[in-house]
């Protein structure tokens, strides 16, 4: 690990391709090999964090710290308690109550260009003054406002996709005309893909993959029937250490962990 | 040459501002220079609203755009700052700033014989 730590948005060009699945375990997995972690909901219109990880209640919201009427510390929730290996993990959440997300859809452009600086402070205050070593960002898929302000802000984007057709179009498409525009480290994750047991399987998507989207592989997360099972009430990598699906959520954050030595 | 005053001012404080004199006008000089390599087709109309979103910097060339990004970042830079980040000349640096300036998309105040640029998120019109 540098240094310096690293901002990591989760992104996806249609909903449902498991972003909030992803970030979720990610951040989990990496708290669990030692690194102090944040996730962050930022996907306004539709707040998920607060009920897949059964927190009713936060002194303030991120949208709180968006609006410029509070500090980022008031933001943060400690679950460190959750947490086995010494590592830590904070959580900032988005107001799932409907007022806020009318609230937030209402936005105008220089609100939102006010939220990138207050998305871009961050890294002063989270990175080098806490010290974290990641600070993730769930964000709401396709271009909206909110997600390209986390993709701005973030060094790495990570991009969460499946073999759906207009997804792997609309994925393509986002890769050149707005991850290469900002001139950002991208890495894909495949997710709900079958027939990955065989190693021939999997370099046959890693072919497909380079052939398509031209950019590196994170990793390939198949389909499990567990995680439908769960219906989002799991934390896998901190509930089932022995899943595969950990098993894969802990590479994936060994490689990461990796790109930043 | 003496310390002594020519025509009221000392000798050396008139070279001063005729350097800064200098210096302002080389870096009008570097804006005209990019606006004709560039065609003059990046630098659109003034707009008397312009904030400096995530969408103005999508619509942007691509020169420009890497300019913007950097000094979002950074918050509050000069030029030869910027440059050191982007890998580009201080002057090719400062015409895009200055374009950046026109558009009204950036800020810029001098501090003695530097000039900053920022991003006025509070006041932007």
């Amino acid at each position: 690990m540098s240094m310096m730590g690293k901002i990591v948005a989760v992104h996806s060009y249609k909903g449902g391709t498991g972003k909030t699945l992803i970030s979720i375990n990610l951040a989990a997995a990496l708290a669990e090999q030692g690194k102090k972690v944040c996730l962050f909901d930022l996907d306004f219109r539709a707040p998920s964090l607060a009920t897949l990880l059964k927190i009713e209640k936060s002194e303030c919201w991120l949208n709180d710290y968006l609006n410029n009427v509070c500090e980022i510390d008031k933001v943060l929730l400690d679950l460190s308690e959750r947490v086995h290996d010494g590592g830590k993990l904070f959580v900032g959440l988005a107001n799932p109550a409907t007022e806020a997300i009318r609230d937030m859809s209402a936005k105008d452009r220089k609100w939102e260009m006010r939220a990138l600086g207050r998305l871009l402070a961050l890294r002063t205050s989270l990175l080098n003054d806490k010290r974290l070593d990641y600070l993730m960002l769930d964000t709401s898929p396709g271009l909206q406002y909110s997600s390209i302000n986390a993709i701005v802000s973030a060094d790495l984007v990570l991009v969460a996709t499946t073999f759906d057709r207009s997804d792997v179009d609309g994925t393509r498409r986002m890769l050149r005309e707005l991850y290469d525009l900002f001139e950002k480290k991208t890495e894909v994750v495949l997710n709900k893909i079958l027939d990955v047991s065989s190693k021939t399987g999997k370099d046959e998507i890693q072919s497909k993959v380079n052939d398509v989207y031209q950019v590196p592989l994170l990793g390939i997360v198949p389909c499990f029937c567990d995680i439908l099972k769960a219906r989002g009430g799991i934390i896998f990598s901190q509930e089932k250490p022995d899943h595969p699906f950990t098993r894969i959520m802990n590479e994936m954050a060994a490689k990461l962990d990796k790109m930043g030595q | 040459m003496s310390n002594q005053d020519v025509a009221g001012r000392k000798p050396l404080q008139v070279l001063e501002k005729i350097r800064e004199s200098l210096e302002r006008l080389n870096e009008k000089i570097e804006v005209i220079i990019e606006l004709q390599k560039h065609d003059r087709k990046d630098v659109q109309e003034p707009l008397s609203d312009a904030p400096l979103d995530v969408m103005t910097l999508l619509s942007m060339p691509d020169h420009l755009r890497k300019t913007a990004m950097t000094l979002c970042r950074m918050g509050r830079a000069t030029a030869e700052e910027i440059s050191e980040q982007t890998k580009r000349a201080r002057a090719v640096e400062s015409a895009y700033l200055n374009q950046l300036v026109i558009m009204r998309h950036l800020k810029k105040e001098r501090n003695g014989r530097k000039a900053y640029f920022f991003v006025d998120r509070e006041n932007q019109r």
